[in-house]
């Protein structure tokens, strides 16, 4: 049984990226397609690791990160922020949310690959 | 008192000190001491002649007893005795006389008077003279006489004498002393003190005092000469008088000249006030009620009118629109906004804009034509308008109006005329004010919209091409399977491609944010030597790739500074990335120092170097050394150009310059420490 990862993502071609990216890997995947079904799926599966867009609609990913990060029993689970948000001031944003990664996009799928695995390692 | 009165009298009769009084005072005192001399000399010879005289009697009556008496005495006759002595005593100086015969007297007789004297006492001889003598008949003594002859007589004869002569002396003193009173006063005081008279006069400024030259003395002359001093004085006084009241014009004159001058200063100092006064409201403010108020204000104040009103033109329906109003009553102001005022009526301002010159109209009374009977009404009645123009177009007019009729001065019009010039101005300004305002926000809008359209385009491009990177680097992974070697290049061209598009967009980003003044630096301490080394490892596969020897030469003691270090990060990047790039053999250094306080870097390259032209243009958008080039080297064009904003926004310069030996150089200084970001 592999690790869970729970991607929140709301465009269908970096999800499927990510997904192909990583069940190849030997991961399995789940996909939430915004900020609110993200933290109904992370406290109802509790993922091992999570990575998460920023621009979704409803909350967007700064929130539902601090909604996650503020439950004792998911605090622990490590998040990546995948963003396009790409300029300097952005990445401090997401730390501040309460984030243990940031991944500006377009990102390299190998590299974001490598930075999943040490998280699980 | 009577004694002092007397001489006060005399003193006053002889003045001690005047000329006249002095000569009569010698003259009088040598006369007097003459004639007592004489007196004095007089007597003592008259008293010597009378004493001779008195011995002379003694001794003739004595000559006489000793030849009348021997007989009678040897008669013993003693009647014709007596009568011998009887007649001796005629002469009245005889006093006493004695004829004795031994003891026995036969005659004897003392003068009554000097009965109780005795013979002895009369040998007194300062009293009397006395003599004794025998009396011999043939030789035989027959008797004794004694005689004496009284001094007493003589001493009075003597005084009476002297009295005489006392008295004639003072007589003739007297008459002296008047004679030469009398002439010294109608000769030499009178004229003296006339001529005196006539110096005080002068003295106190009476030239046409009378001078008597009449006299023929040396007085008279001096009379003369003093009248042709007079003369030539008053000649004198004539011809400075006249000088004196030709300065004294000349003077009043001036004083009206300068009084005149100083009103007109005065005049040009208020106006420069007030122009500065208007200039100052001009440059402080864009109000332009404001602006015009203050300039009617100080118009009217300037122009000694009451009121007044700025208009406007409006060029559409040729109509003067009253705008600023200032000293009118807000019955007149609100009849005056009613009120159509067309260009060519016959009002002032009608006129003036007609005539596009100054129009005055000095006495509303007896100007039947004019249109607006309110302005006569509330007490107007003289105009003054002067148009507003600028560039030979009509924009408006100001108008001053007075409470007397009359013309209004050059002055006035001139004066107005500056106002006007400097409302025109400002109505102009104010118009080109509001069209740049108009203008500059619909420029900031457009810029607005060209930034958020850039920020909005690259992030929508950058989305899908997410997918395109993702989905070429999974199929070149092979995640989905083995792919065939021929489709392997195209695909690495793809992502090659695509990398360069991302490159493009980010820098577009980055560009537009930085000129939307949408980037903030996040400034931190950082070590500018870590910095370095990590780029340094970032590009060494590029390096490596071509076959370039990269170093770098950073300073031991490089301190910690404190910038965005994720941009410094990118600029240094972009120059060794650019050199790398650039440079085909040879190598690429990279060097770090410090210099007063700022970071120096520069990054050095043995490629093409650069000409005049390129040094001046590299840090331009999308300009690269050779157009052709940028395809082939890769780069959008826009790296250097986000490196100098970079630079520039942590306070530091960025240059470039071509090495002697060949190649380039790239160098930029930040301030060690920048504590705040500079807004470009």
């Amino acid at each position: 049984m592999g690790k869970l990862i729970l991607v929140v993502e709301d465009q269908e071609d970096n999800r499927r990226i990510l997904r192909d990216l990583l069940t190849s890997s030997g991961f399995e995947v789940v996909e939430a397609v915004n900020g609110i079904e993200g933290v109904r799926l992370a406290e109802k599966l509790i993922p091992d690791l999570i990575l998460m867009d920023i621009q979704l609609p409803g909350i967007d990913g700064y929130e539902a990160t601090r909604q996650i990060k503020a439950k004792a029993n998911l605090a622990s689970i490590p998040i990546i922020v995948v963003t396009s948000y790409a300029l300097s001031g952005d990445d401090k944003k997401a730390y501040d949310a309460g984030c243990d990664e940031y991944v500006a996009k377009p990102f390299s799928p190998r590299k974001l690959l490598a930075k999943v695995r040490n998280f699980l390692s | 008192m009577r004694i002092l009165d007397t001489t006060g009298a005399v003193k006053q009769l002889i003045k001690p000190h005047s000329v006249s009084g002095r000569f009569s005072i010698a003259f009088i005192g040598v006369v007097t001491l003459i004639l007592f001399v004489y007196a004095g000399i007089a007597i003592w010879i008259d008293n010597s002649r009378i004493n001779k005289d008195l011995e002379q009697r003694l001794e003739r009556a004595l000559h006489l007893s000793t030849i009348s008496l021997p007989t009678p005495l040897w008669n013993l006759d003693n009647h014709i005795v007596d009568d011998f002595i009887e007649a001796l005593f005629l002469d009245e100086s005889m006093v006493f006389a004695e004829v004795t015969w031994g003891e026995k007297v036969i005659s004897k007789r003392v003068r009554e008077e000097y009965s109780q004297f005795e013979f002895s006492s009369l040998n007194n001889p300062s009293l009397f003279l006395s003599t004794i003598s025998d009396i011999l008949y043939e030789g035989n003594k027959v008797g004794k006489i004694r005689l004496s002859i009284s001094r007493e007589t003589v001493k009075r004869e003597m005084i009476k004498g002297i009295l005489q002569t006392i008295c004639l002396t003072i007589f003739i003193i007297v008459a002296i002393t008047i004679t030469s009173l009398v002439i010294t006063k109608k000769y030499i005081t009178a004229p003296l003190l006339k001529l005196q008279d006539s110096a005080s006069s002068i003295a106190t400024g009476n030239l046409d005092t009378f001078i008597d030259k009449s006299s023929h003395s040396e007085i008279g002359i001096l009379a003369q000469q003093f009248d042709k001093m007079r003369e030539s004085l008053q000649s004198l006084f004539l011809e400075v008088s006249e000088k004196k009241s030709k300065i004294e014009e000349y003077s009043r004159n001036l004083e009206q000249k300068v009084d005149q001058r100083t009103h007109e200063l005065a005049q040009s100092v208020d106006e420069l006030q007030a122009l500065g006064e208007v200039s100052r409201v001009v440059s402080s403010t864009l109000d332009l009620n404001k602006v015009l108020t203050s300039i009617l204000h100080h118009a009217v104040q300037l122009s000694d009118t009451k009121g007044g009103t700025v208009f406007e033109f409006e060029e559409s329906e040729q109509v003067f629109v009253p705008r600023i109003y200032y000293g009118l009553s807000s019955a007149i102001a609100k009849k005056l906004e009613r009120s159509v005022l067309r260009i060519g009526d016959k009002t002032a301002i009608g006129q003036a804009g007609q005539q596009k010159a100054p129009v005055q109209i000095s006495d509303l009374e007896i100007e039947s034509e004019y249109p607006l009977p309110y302005v006569l009404e509330d007490g107007f009645r003289a105009l003054l308008a002067v148009p507003l123009m600028r560039q030979d177009r009509l924009i408006g007019g100001l108008v001053v109006m007075r409470k007397y009729a009359g013309n209004f001065s050059d002055r006035t019009v001139g004066l107005l005329q500056t106002f006007a010039a400097q409302s025109a101005l400002t109505i102009y300004n104010a118009q080109l004010f509001k069209q740049i305002e108009e203008k500059s926000s619909q420029l900031e809008l457009a810029d607005k919209h060209k930034s958020e359209f850039l920020a909005n385009m690259s992030h929508e491009l950058r989305t899908p091409l997410n997918a395109i990177l993702g989905y070429t680097e999974l199929i070149l992974d092979e995640i989905y399977g083995d792919i065939p070697e021929k489709i392997k290049k195209p695909l690495e061209r793809l992502e090659k491609n695509g990398r360069h598009l991302l490159n493009l967009i980010n820098d577009v980003l980055d560009l537009s944010k930085i000129e939307a003044g949408r980037l903030t630096l996040s400034l931190d301490d950082y070590s500018l030597r870590e910095l370095v080394n990590t780029v340094l490892i970032s590009v060494e596969g590029l390096a490596e790739e071509k076959g370039i020897k990269l170093s770098a030469t950073i300073d031991m003691d490089l301190p910690i500074g404190k910038a965005d270090q994720q941009r410094i990060g990118q600029v240094l990047l972009n120059l060794l990335g650019n050199a790398i790039k650039f440079t085909d053999e040879g190598e690429v250094g990279i060097e770090v120092s410090t210099t007063n306080s700022a970071f120096l870097v520069s990054v050095l390259d043995t490629g093409l170097g650069l000409s005049v032209e390129d040094k001046q243009i590299i840090f331009k958008e999308f300009h690269q050394v050779d157009g052709s080039s940028t395809r082939e080297r890769g780069g959008t064009g826009l790296g250097l150009s986000i490196a100098k904003k970079i630079v520039e926004m942590h306070g530091g310069t960025i240059w470039a310059d071509s090495r002697s030996e060949g190649g380039a150089i790239f160098s930029f200084s930040i301030p060690i420490c920048v504590e705040q970001q500079v807004e470009s």
